[in-house]
């Protein structure tokens, strides 16, 4: 408990300090008022870290996801030098015990939960006290001021938090934890001084971290010996006042804080902040955890490298290859040249060189940006006032902290780049993300077949001119019809009693095809999260989709009862009438002269049923001409109406959910770009 | 077990292994199974099991079986390490001119080389041990050349054992040079892990800055588990402070359990760092009398042949379950991927049968036919829409199932398999052939179902005798009618009391169960002809339950022939 309240006190009094220097401006992380919450909450990071140990060093790892992974387990790739020993063989097959004996002063070699645990409360307890030391405490009241990243990473990192809330909803949580952490982390060093440059000294077991940190201290900070491992625990050395808040951030204790012996060698070194680190790759896991963890929220690392090891498969693979971005905040020292003749540390040193330019690692030779990579013997101290010297000015820049982050987002920006960016490439080697004019088009046509718009309207087209044709067809005809109907009831298949409505008249299945092969076309060439948001956002449009248009279909039929008549249908009707009457005159009238009624006048009579006989067909044929325009409108109309109302339908219930998933997608891809995009 | 042997070469008196020929068989069977096991699925626990499996492989062939057939060849033993440890300066002391290279840069030995004396050579001119490497006779003078050309001409394919005499080596003893067990190159690691394999006697070379890395007691680990003879030399330890790091590293191994392993300590000599010096051979000279009694004296020379042979023959109870547990979890992974297929298509084709039951088949533009039907709307048009509308339905099913199969298989590690992982997108036509797509291919089998069922009609019409021909329904018309009946459910009931009406009772009953089965028949087609689409792939790679059995089945005749 007495720990809490330390660390209280101590987020309070940082807090204080940020909430002042945030006025200024910067405000690229949380701005506004919320801001100095936000702030509190941020700069107590140290101190949730202390809590949440066992979860962080986990994700903690560095800054690669697989690396991550590994550095849950053993290294191994299944040979039979690193076969990890199975829980078969018990007792001192146990990695652990070596770990015991190795680990020397750290209290157990038990996995970090346990052992950063009971270690870094009592940190934060000695931190606090560290902190109300005096000469502290005045000189981080006086004069911090905190790292100001410049407007293009501000811009960058706005837009991966952007980035990462824009996409939260899409994607695992695991996929975005790196990147959130390199926001954390960026938002935790810029509350930090930005006069301090934090270095790490990071190598392989017995390369001579500790010899070289002692070098450049000037005093026998760290203890050197032949024991392997010696350092067990990392060891902070700060050359300036004021760097207690960064030190706390690494969880380095106050026991294990030192001073540089003062001097014209500690003033060059002005702003250093010096961390020595435990060896990577001894059989003592912690350690590993131990480096894994600070090469996290360091600023720069000076890799220490020897004769013996310096083409280690433990440090090129795990390390060097996965910080290849890094390389501008990377000095990589090949210490104990004393060893070699002249001769050799000029070829080992090339080795070494060519070595590293494999694992992708640009070097900063000619001034240009990169790794320095120097010869030197922290024994005899040949060599370590270059480093020295590379070292002052490095800090002096002040730039690491800035170029740390950018680094880090590239790294996380390289390995989002699946999620975000678009995959197999045939979309975007098309250049179109979302639906085309076609596949919108398609997706209409197969609800409008769905409906059965087309075979409606066909219907509609035929109904009409068979009315037309009944009602201007010649009376004898239509008699002989009704005739016809009542010998032969079933052959004209008139129904009997008209159709109930259809319940689901939709062709469930065209529906859901057609929703499927949208989704389909729209989801082509985005990343499989994505693809996937599309998908389901197609599948929960679709649901409840065949009813809706079982319902529009039914409205948007055309009204039941006698298609509507043209103008000129009476007058049809009157012709076949008059043709019909003719007839019936002209017989009368024949009928009259044969009967003596009428006097005897073959002529006119003859010509006149004949007009009508000839004329009823050909009355009837017009009309048919005629009735084709109007029915093939009617036709039309009935088939537009279903068309129109299922592609509405359509539309609203899955292609517009598409589109606002594709358009959320172009955003976020947006966002990624510039995130991605360098200066 | 053990009896002397005869005479051979020198003075040496060689002991052998009284091996009786079926374990000899035995273990030859045992080889062919572990040769034949495969992982195409890439599992989590694959390329392990890949790697076990090699190594076994490599362990049988270069160690076990030439050990087995010829106890009397010489002992060989293989100098490993991490990069840097001095292996290769180690073993030119040891034989007491340079046989191989040493040197500053890192990887520095990457061509393996053996030493042994001249009398011995024919044991290891042939392919007796080591057959996968080939031999290179490299004259001294020639090693530069050598050495430069080792990675070049053909050095990608064939990997080289360089073989050399020394008459200072005594007689019956071999040293094998190996490339370190850590290194950059990933070929050497591998390499490495196959020469220590081969070995009789496992020299574990070390360093005072590196006796606590963990690469290297991963490896002593191991040497416990498999109960190597095993010897670890501590090399380049300052002499100042040669007391401290050998007492610390003694420690270790006693806490590793290995505390009774031989521990030699090689001080660090301005000859160790570069140039390629020897060390005086007093420095090594402890080591070499231990290497040289274990090869010369008959009994301690049976003890270490024994117990590594014993040791890696016991160390198969362990592996051969191992490896056909990998085994099973392969088939158990490939049986996942085939039920996740069966499902799919089981629960697919019970929704068809479901739907046609209800008539789903009759909706859309085949119901708007059979509405206008007969009035405005031929037979022929009703039975292409119906058809049309078969087709959409057994479509859907059919990408249905695949999403359903798609998304299960993405959950499964074993489905990134490049055999199984599909072309291009789903329904995207590009990646398709024209005869090659779904939609093609159910076309064509509705389209044949559409024929037989008008063939049917036909013949059913046919056999109707009615007096009046002019009465006879139409073929196309009758065809219409039995597919509006057998897919329109119950919305479709007209249809069926119109056809008995047309050709009796009975003759409608007739077709429309011959209809039933016809379209029963092409489902259970369709839809099988698209699951076994789906599942070629899967069952090319031939993933069966028998090699875990035959594997297993293997050992236990080996451990009743021991």
């Amino acid at each position: 408990m007495t720990a809490v309240t330390a660390v209280t006190g101590h987020t309070d009094h940082t807090g204080d300090l940020e909430r002042t220097d945030d006025t200024e401006g910067t405000g690229g992380t949380a701005g506004g008022p919320g801001g100095a919450e936000s702030t509190e909450s941020v700069a107590s990071a140290p101190g949730m870290d202390g809590d949440a140990g066992g979860v962080q060093q986990a994700g903690d790892g560095e800054e690669n996801g697989n690396h991550a992974r590994e550095a849950e387990g053993v290294w191994d790739d299944g040979l039979i030098a690193r076969r990890v020993v199975p829980g078969s063989s018990p007792g001192n097959g146990d990695p652990r015990t070596v770990a015991e004996v190795l680990a020397g002063s750290v209290a157990s070699g038990s996995p970090s939960a346990v052992s950063t645990a009971t270690e870094r409360p009592s940190s934060y307890g000695d931190s606090a006290a560290y902190d109300t030391r005096p000469p502290y405490e005045n000189s981080t009241a006086t004069q911090d001021t905190t790292v100001v990243y410049e407007g293009a990473l501000r811009g960058r990192l706005d837009a991966l938090r952007e980035l990462i809330g824009l996409s939260r909803t899409r994607l695992d949580t695991g996929t975005l934890a790196e990147a959130g952490r390199v926001l954390d982390e960026a938002a935790a060093r810029r509350r930090l001084s930005d006069r301090h440059t934090v270095v790490a000294l990071a190598g392989a077991t017995g390369s001579g971290k500790s010899t070289l940190f002692n070098a450049l201290a000037g005093v026998m900070i760290s203890e050197t010996g032949v024991r392997r491992p010696t350092t067990a625990a990392p060891i902070g050395c700060s050359w300036t006042d004021g760097a207690a808040g960064l030190l706390d951030r690494l969880g380095i204790p106050g026991r294990l804080r030192r001073r540089p012996l003062p001097g014209a060698d500690a003033q060059v070194l002005q702003g250093l902040v010096l961390v020595d680190l435990p060896d990577h790759d001894s059989a003592a896991g912690d350690h590993r955890e131990h480096v894994d963890r600070i090469l996290g929220l360091v600023d720069a690392v000076i890799w220490v490298v020897d004769p013996e090891k310096y083409a280690d498969a433990m440090l090129h693979e795990r390390y060097l290859r996965p910080l290849a971005g890094h390389a501008e905040v990377m000095f990589v020292v090949l210490n104990q040249v004393d060893r070699l003749s002249g001769d050799a540390a000029d070829q080992v040193l090339d080795d070494l060189r060519r070595l590293l330019d494999e694992d992708g690692i640009a070097l900063g030779e000619h001034g240009e940006p990169g790794a320095t990579v120097l010869a030197l013997s922290a024994l005899t101290g040949e060599g370590v006032g270059d480093l020295r010297e590379a070292l002052s000015q490095f800090t002096r820049e002040r730039g690491a902290a800035a170029r740390r982050v950018e680094a880090d987002l590239d790294a996380a920006a390289a390995r989002l780049r699946p999620v975000y960016a678009a995959g197999v490439g045939s979309a975007s080697a098309r250049g179109a993300i979302g639906l085309s004019e076609e596949a919108r088009e398609e997706f209409s046509d197969r609800l409008a077949e769905a409906v059965g718009a087309a075979a409606a309207g066909q219907a509609a087209e035929r109904a009409w001119r068979r009315h037309a044709g009944k009602a201007c067809s010649s009376p004898w005809l239509r008699l002989w019809r009704w005739y016809e109907t009542q010998r032969f009831p079933h052959s004209t298949g008139r129904h009997v009693v008209a159709p109930p409505a259809d319940e689901e008249a939709t062709a469930r299945a065209r529906v859901e095809h057609a929703v499927r092969t949208v989704a389909e076309e729209a989801a082509t060439g985005l990343p499989t999260p994505w693809g996937q948001a599309v998908r389901e956002a197609a599948a929960r449009g679709a649901q409840g989709l065949p009813e809706a248009l079982d319902e529009l279909a039914l409205r948007a039929a055309l009204p039941d009862g006698r298609p509507p008549r043209p103008g000129w249908w009476p007058v049809a009707v009157l012709a076949q009438a008059v043709m019909t009457l003719l007839q019936v005159v002209g017989g009368l009238w024949l009928v009259g002269q044969i009967v003596g009624v009428v006097e005897p006048n073959l002529g006119v009579p003859v010509l006149l049923m004949a007009l009508g006989i000839v004329g009823g067909p050909c009355v009837e044929w017009a009309s048919g001409m005629a009735a084709r325009g109007p029915a093939r409108r009617y036709g039309f109309e009935a088939e537009r109406r279903l068309r129109e109302a299922a592609a509405g339908c359509g539309r609203a219930r899955v292609l517009d959910p598409v589109a606002a998933e594709l358009l959320r997608y172009r955003e976020v891809r947006e966002q990624y770009v510039r995130v991605a995009q360098r200066g | 077990m053990l009896q002397k042997g005869a005479k051979i070469g020198h003075s040496s008196h060689v002991v052998t292994l009284d091996v009786r020929p079926q374990l000899l068989d035995a273990l030859s069977a045992l080889r062919e199974r572990v040769a034949a096991a495969r992982f195409p699925l890439p599992l989590a626990g694959a390329p392990r099991a890949r790697a076990n499996r090699d190594e076994l492989l490599a362990q049988l062939d270069d160690y076990l079986v030439p050990r087995l057939r010829a106890p009397e060849a010489p002992l060989l033993a293989v100098v490993g390490g991490s990069t840097g440890a001095g292996k290769s300066t180690l073993v030119n002391s040891l034989v007491g001119r340079q046989v191989s290279e040493a040197g500053v840069l890192r990887p520095t030995t990457r061509t393996p080389v053996l030493v042994c004396h001249p009398d011995d050579q024919h044991w290891f001119a042939g392919m007796r041990v080591l057959p996968h490497l080939t031999r290179a006779w490299a004259p001294r003078q020639g090693r530069e050349g050598d050495d430069g050309a080792a990675p070049g001409p053909g050095g990608d394919s064939e990997r080289l054992l360089r073989v050399l005499t020394a008459d200072t080596l005594p007689c019956g003893l071999a040293l094998l040079d190996a490339p370190d067990i850590d290194s950059l190159v990933a070929d050497n690691r591998v390499l490495a892990a196959e020469l220590i394999c081969a070995a009789d006697v496992w020299v574990m070379v070390t360093t005072a800055s590196r006796y606590a890395d963990a690469v290297p007691w991963h490896l002593l680990r191991t040497a416990k588990e498999q109960d190597a003879t095993l010897v670890t030399v501590l090399d380049r330890v300052p002499h100042q402070v040669v007391g401290e790091v050998s007492r610390q590293y003694g420690a270790l191994l006693a806490k590793a359990g290995l505390g009774d392993v031989p521990r030699f300590t090689v001080p660090e000599l301005p000859e160790s760092a570069g140039g390629g010096g020897l060390l005086p051979a007093t420095a090594v000279e402890p080591l070499r009398t231990w290497l040289a009694h274990r090869a010369q004296e008959p009994s301690s020379r049976r003890q270490a042949i024994e117990r590594t042979a014993y040791g890696v023959l016991g160390s198969l109870n362990s592996r051969m379950p191992e490896l056909a547990g990998a085994v099973a979890a392969q088939y158990a992974a490939a049986l996942r991927l085939t039920s996740a297929v069966d499902e799919a298509y089981e629960s697919e084709h019970a929704r068809v049968r479901a739907r046609l039951q209800a008539g789903a088949a009759l909706a859309g533009d085949a119901l708007k036919r059979w509405r206008a039907y007969p009035l405005d709307c031929g037979p022929g048009e009703l039975l292409d829409a119906i058809s049309e509308s078969l087709e959409a339905l057994l479509l859907c099913a059919v990408t249905a199932a695949d999403e359903h199969i798609d998304d299960a298989w993405r959950r499964e590690p074993a489905a990134q398999a490049p055999a199984l992982v599909r072309r291009g997108g789903r329904y995207e036509r590009a990646p398709y052939e024209d005869g090659d797509s779904p939609e093609h291919r159910i076309g064509m089998a509705v389209r044949r179902w559409r024929r037989e069922l008008e063939e049917y009609a036909e013949d059913e019409v046919r056999t109707l005798d009615r007096a009046d021909k002019n009465s006879l329904p139409d073929a196309d018309v009758v065809a219409a009618l039995l597919a509006t009946a057998l897919l329109g459910g119950r919305r479709a009931r007209t249809a069926g009391e119109t056809l008995a009406e047309r050709i009796g009772a009975h003759g409608a009953l007739r077709l429309r169960d011959r209809g039933g089965r016809l379209l029963t028949d092409y489902l259970d087609k369709v839809l099988g002809a698209e699951r076994e689409r789906r599942l070629a792939p899967l069952d090319a790679l031939d993933v069966n339950p028998e090699p875990q059995a035959e594997l297993i089945a293997a050992l236990s005749v080996l451990q009743k022939e021991r």
